[in-house]
């Protein structure tokens, strides 16, 4: 058989160094041509991860076996030998910027899985990459560079990562360093400085929401393949909004992530809810990085948690074994004993405070004309159960006001309690807010709500001109919300508001506090929704597509309104023609829709959706093994077949 | 229409700490006094035993012979609240302890005994917080019936309750409904609520009553899912939804990590602050309330107004609105924090175009507010339905004699008349194991005549009955085991049993002496031959009930109704009572008042 010429490019000869030429049979396989190149490089190194890349055909050459001719390489190819896996920024839900080797050769499906794997994520499934948004105004500021964490030199993802009891990967435990690395991935970040919020790209509209989407990568296709280069900069985000089997213990990563791409949907407005919504979002996010900022000296690590429970374990069996004398302790409740101001709005009189002795007893507050006769019939009683207590505080004012709406049979009574100072407020305001939920002040939350209350008030003595991000107690609340509302009401404002929805999330633990924020992220109306602009057949103006874990749905684009809604267990097939990049999807009672795509490739709508169907396959059978060739064949489109 | 003693009254019984009482125990008629009283000797003689099983265990290292159950409960009845009362007053020094052989010291024994008393009267006195409320609950056929409440009863004990006491279907539709004449409101409680605080918060001179009836949206929305998050959709294509599709649809609404509420939107009208018209307003439901969107504004969320949120409010149906309020339509509901009873400002009134639109509208409203328990608490119904279902078939199919008092105590002291008493039904949670409701009143022995005692007139409470609905039966009042003194005190046998050597297996220690050795029971009696004694006079117990005096030598067991003795032991083999230990108790320990007052209350019954 005639020998020929084959040249190919070897990186590492440096970029400029002339392709190599080697003579080749048209029967000598992919293997040969590989060693006959490395042989004539006479570079000593490892070459296990390096394959052939075709650059005319943009496509790996991975099947050493296969023979030149089976390929159908002749003379004028350009192959170029290149390792596989290569360094990628990859930036994170959270925001950080990593920088690590990813596979460039297999389908990004595959990459996806082992960098998570790298990074301690379960179910990759659920995520995916892509690009970022171009960056074109930004350049000409002065770009900061960004900070960047470099684990390149972590073991590749094709071997096994031993890990460490935790789950964190062991190599991260090689260096201190690396381990805060980790602890970037598995701790949420500080709130961010407002003008940091304003910066980023925000989408105003639905048509900029589904633009976002025209930026997913191909799963079925490898990086290279779809022109990502080495050190390109790639975005790493949960695509598909079914959540399977979270478990705080064992996914610090996943669900701090998670959390972290709920956050920035809220602050971003991606996921669009109420100013009360809002408020509640922000007192989470004040409350997850309070804790965080506590528990990161106290590694969150499962051994510790055992111990928790322990004792805690230990302690319900104190209290369950207590002796007489115990009981008979916690049976005398705490009381408080001061002289405050109280001012009833109701009476149309306009005297204002006075000052009278209060007893906070149980739940209920009595006062009496002076301390003296306090052990006479007060004046009056309030029972606080079930009432709603705000503050009205002014730190600069010296203002420490309660108010309170005590229900009764004809309505809401409203009083307002003033304090002395800021020690009486908190403590008067933590009996307050206890009793409003049915607790006394026997309850053990007393002095943890007490020292919430001081840091709210805290939070409201540093001026909201500095734009420091939160640090220890003091934070910004304008870093709590978006820009939004950072415009429509001053730090001042927001802080009373964000207060009193602080006061029901005040007790939660950081996982049950980040559990809260994504259940109610979860439970907003437009929460999981990839929008597409497309075009129906036989229409003649654009419309949105709502992709989402269950059904389709049919926006107007001028309202915005909700148009039609299918479900996908209705769904019989769905087809596309690639030809004319149409999506023609058949229903249950022949119900017949057909649709281009504007925004994005077809590609993209017919992987979100056979991604979805993929993902509710999922927890049926319980086996943790990825049913990757069950993917494939319900996203990969034509390419897998 | 409605008899005076048909509305709703709340009792509330003295030993509360908390003395609210709506009207007067004299007032009750007699199978309300019966009914309470087995719910009261059901309550103390529990707590006896939880003590006696604690003991067991407390003590338990030498193989401890158990005192068999039945003298145990025969002696028990009778020993009286006094024998606690007397330890509580520390008077231990006159109970000194045999000395057994190969036991801990005398000095250690003492101490012993002085801590358990210790610990019980601290336990009763925990006990006496529990609020306890005695209510009236109207049911559809116009009868009522009289139930006590304790503090830590869900809705769901109670219904469990008045499904024993009814013979009703026990279908998962059956509610425990308020009604407020003020407001012409009506709202069911859920199943997981407590009726006692709602019930607390009622004015003193309140006219709201308690109704048990069947509401087919109490549960509509997990039967017919489709109807709710599929409301957009045409009736017709949701009309024959297969289950499977219903199952998907509660599961990916009620199952995920967080409950998706129904995306209900549309006018409404709203009744504006303090005027008499009403405005239509585009509102929209979200898990996180219920909001509007103001004139002029797009639906977008960030330009929803927020009328209310549900944490401090609940919902309510609304009758003849058109009327009260000049209302566009009779189909109304409003949102109020529960304590408001009267007409204010701060609640919130709503007008729907239909009545298909306001079921829509509260159900979602359930949902938003009470989230994945609402599904908890259908699908623990619907357990319970099918259980009843199965058990009262079987019961028929045994045995046609079969009547379900369990051989517990309380049973016995119930005498058929509320087998189940709810202080029971609330700690086990093991719900399949629950005994069945008793079958309709064919099925149940006669009460035994009473020759002591002339029944008095019976006054049944209704004289038109519904098919669907047997009448509770009705037993002569003498058919219950002779007063309180009798089976009330609470029977403290730990006191005995701690001085006793383990293995020492029927109690007839003579320590006693120095209190009155005639306060220990005699052996239980031969059931027929006993009779049951003379009550004593009231004033005699009130007195007991302040100071620890001798206690009246105490009569013997009431002569346990042989016909409910024998179904005992062949329910035994079908349904073994749940675990006691598990059960939380009663104690009526400073019950002195309530006591006093029931007995007068009977006596006065008695001598009509």
């Amino acid at each position: 058989m005639a020998a020929w010429d084959l040249s190919v490019t070897v990186e590492e000869l440096g970029p400029q160094a002339p392709p190599l030429k080697i003579s080749v049979t048209s029967d000598l396989h992919i293997g040969g041509v590989i060693l006959k190149v490395v042989e004539k490089s006479q570079i000593q190194r490892d070459w296990s991860d390096h394959a052939l890349w075709w650059e005319q055909k943009q496509q790996w050459l991975l099947k050493p076996s296969w023979t030149l001719d089976k390929c159908g390489i002749h003379a004028d190819a350009r192959l170029c030998l290149t390792s596989q896996h290569k360094p990628l920024r990859l930036r994170l839900p959270s925001g950080i910027t990593f920088r690590l080797r990813a596979c460039f050769s297999s389908p990004v499906f595959r990459s996806v899985t082992g960098i998570c794997k790298l990074l301690n994520i379960r179910h990759p499934e659920e995520l995916s990459l892509l690009w970022p948004v171009e960056e074109k105004k930004r350049k000409k500021e002065k770009d900061v560079e960004e900070e960047l964490y470099d684990i390149t030199r972590a073991p590749l993802p094709s071997s096994s990562i031993p890990k460490l009891a935790n789950g964190m990967p062991a190599f991260f435990a090689e260096a201190a360093e690396t381990e805060a690395v980790y602890k970037m991935l598995a701790v949420s970040q500080p709130a961010p400085a407002p003008e940091t919020i304003a910066k980023l790209y925000r989408t105003t509209n639905i048509t900029e929401k589904a633009h976002i989407n025209s930026r997913w990568l191909d799963s079925s296709r490898s990086l290279l393949q779809q022109g990502v280069r080495e050190n390109d900069k790639l975005i790493l985000r949960f695509k598909y909004y079914t959540f399977h089997d979270i478990a705080p213990q064992a996914d610090a990563v996943r669900v701090t992530q998670l959390y972290e791409q709920a956050r920035w949907a809220v602050l971003l407005e991606e996921t669009e809810c109420t100013e009360e919504e809002m408020m509640v979002f922000a007192a989470l996010q004040y409350h997850i990085g309070k804790v965080s900022l506590m528990e990161q000296f106290v590694t969150s690590c499962p051994a510790m948690e055992d111990l928790d429970s322990a004792l805690q374990c230990l302690e319900v069996k104190m209290e369950g074994e207590s002796s007489a004398d115990d009981m008979l302790e916690t049976m005398t409740a705490p009381e408080l004993h001061d002289y405050l101001k109280i001012f009833r709005p109701k009476r149309l009189t306009l005297k204002g405070y006075k000052q009278y002795w209060f007893t906070f007893k149980e739940t209920t507050i009595s006062y009496f004309k002076s301390k003296e006769e306090s052990c006479k019939e007060p004046i009056q009683q309030m029972s606080l159960k079930g009432c709603e207590v705000a503050p009205d505080v002014s730190v600069a004012g010296q203002k420490f006001c309660i108010r309170l709406l005590i229900p009764g049979p004809e309505g809401m009574n409203e009083v307002y309690l003033r304090c002395e100072h800021e020690q009486q407020y908190s403590r008067w305001m933590a009996a307050c807010r206890l009793a409003s939920k049915g607790k006394t002040l026997a309850d053990s939350s007393f002095s943890s709500e007490v020292q919430s209350i001081q840091s709210f008030l805290a939070m409201q003595k540093t001026t909201p001109s500095t734009n420091t991000a939160q640090t220890d107690e003091s934070i910004n609340t304008h870093s709590l919300v978006s820009p939004r509302y950072q415009k429509k009401y001053k730090p001042k404002q927001l802080t009373p508001r964000i207060l009193e929805a602080y006061q029901n999330v005040a007790q939660l633990s950081l996982t049950d506090a980040i559990q809260r924020f994504l259940q109610i992220w979860q439970a907003l109306p437009d929460f999981g929704l990839a929008y597409v602009v497309v075009r129906f057949k036989g229409c003649r103006k654009d419309e949105v597509l709502g992709i989402a874990n269950n059904r389709l749905i049919r926006i107007d684009l001028s309202v915005g309104d909700v148009v039609k809604t299918w479900r996908y267990n209705t769904m019989r097939q769905w087809n596309v023609n690639w030809d004319i990049k149409q999506v023609a999807i058949e229903f249950d009672g022949n119900v017949n829709i057909a649709f281009s795509c504007v925004t994005a490739d077809c590609k993209i709508v017919h992987e979100y959706i056979g991604g979805y169907i993929f993902m509710s396959t999922r927890g049926r059978e319980q086996s943790n093994t990825l049913n990757e060739e069950l993917f494939h064949k319900l996203t990969g489109g034509h390419e897998a077949l | 229409m409605l008899r005076r003693s048909c509305s709703a009254r709340l009792k509330s019984l003295p030993f509360d700490v908390v003395v609210r009482t709506f009207s007067s125990l004299h007032d009750l008629e007699d199978n309300d006094l019966d009914a309470l009283m087995a719910d009261l000797v059901a309550d103390i003689s529990a707590t006896e035993e939880k003590f006696a099983t604690e003991k067991d265990t407390l003590k338990g290292s030498a193989p401890i012979a158990p005192i068999p159950s039945q003298p145990r409960d025969n002696f028990s009845l009778p020993a009286s609240t006094d024998t606690s009362r007397h330890g509580t007053s520390s008077n231990s020094t006159a109970a000194p302890p045999p000395p057994p052989a190969s036991k801990p010291s005398k000095e250690e024994l003492e101490e012993q005994i002085k801590a358990d008393k210790i610990k019980l009267a601290l336990e009763k006195l925990k006990e006496a917080k529990v609020k306890k409320l005695v209510v009236k609950v109207e049911i559809m056929d116009g009868s009522s019936k009289t139930l006590m409440v304790d503090e830590r009863q869900t809705v769901r004990d109670v219904i469990d309750n008045l499904f024993e006491k009814t013979h009703c279907d026990c279908n998962v539709d059956w509610c425990v409904c308020e009604t407020n004449p003020d407001l012409q409101t009506e709202r069911g409680f859920e199943d997981h609520e407590n009726l006692v605080e709602p019930l607390s918060t009622w004015t003193r001179d309140t006219e709201n009553k308690v109704l048990f009836q069947e509401k087919k949206d109490k549960y509509g929305v997990f039967r017919n899912p489709q109807n709710f998050y599929l409301w957009k959709k045409d009736k017709k294509s949701l009309k024959d939804m297969k289950e499977k599709d219903k199952e998907q649809l509660l599961e990916e609404n009620f199952c995920g990590a967080s409950v998706i509420v129904p995306d209900l939107e549309g006018i409404l009208y709203l009744k504006e602050d303090g005027k008499k018209s009403w405005k239509q307003r585009y509102f929209l439901l979200r898990a996180s309330g219920l909001y509007y969107s103001p004139k002029g504004k797009t639906k977008a969320s960030r330009d929803l107004v927020c009328l209310v949120q549900f944490d401090n409010v609940n919902v309510y149906y609304c009758k003849e609105y058109r009327i009260k309020y000049k209302a566009p339509t009779d189909h109304c509901f409003i949102l109020k924090h529960p304590q408001i009873q009267k007409e204010s400002q701060y609640i919130k009134y709503l007008c729907c175009d239909d009545e298909w639109t306001m079921t829509l509208w509260v159900t979602g409203i359930r949902i938003a507010k009470y989230g994945k328990q609402l599904y908890d608490n259908y699908k623990a119904a619907v357990r319970k339905a099918a259980g009843s279902a199965t058990w009262a078939n079987r019961s028929l199919q045994a045995s046609s004699s079969a009547s379900t008092p369990s051989p517990t105590p309380k049973a016995r002291a119930a005498n058929g008349h509320a087998p189940q008493p709810a202080v029971e039904t609330k700690g086990s949670s093991n719900q399949t194991f629950f005994p069945p409701p008793p079958p309709s009143m064919e099925t149940l022995p006669p009460p035994p005549p009473d020759p002591m005692m002339p029944p008095p007139p019976l006054a049944p409470p209704s004289a038109t009955k519904v098919n669907k609905f047997p009448p509770p039966p009705q037993f002569p009042q003498s058919s219950f085991p002779p007063p309180p003194m009798d089976d009330l005190p609470p029977p403290p046998p730990p006191l005995e049993d701690s001085e006793l050597p383990p293995d020492f297996l029927p109690p007839p220690p003579p320590i006693f002496s120095s209190c009155g050795g005639e306060a220990l029971p005699p052996p239980p009696p031969d059931p027929i031959a006993s009779l049951p004694p003379p009550p004593p006079a009231p004033q005699n117990f009130a007195s007991a009930g302040g100071a620890p005096p001798p206690p009246p030598p105490p009569p013997p067991p009431p002569a346990p109704a042989p016909a409910a003795n024998k179904p005992a032991g062949s329910i035994r083999k079908v349904a073994p009572p749940p675990p006691k230990r598990t059960t939380p108790q009663l104690a009526a320990p400073s019950g002195g008042d309530l006591m006093s007052e029931l007995m007068t209350a009977m006596q006065k019954k008695r001598t009509q």
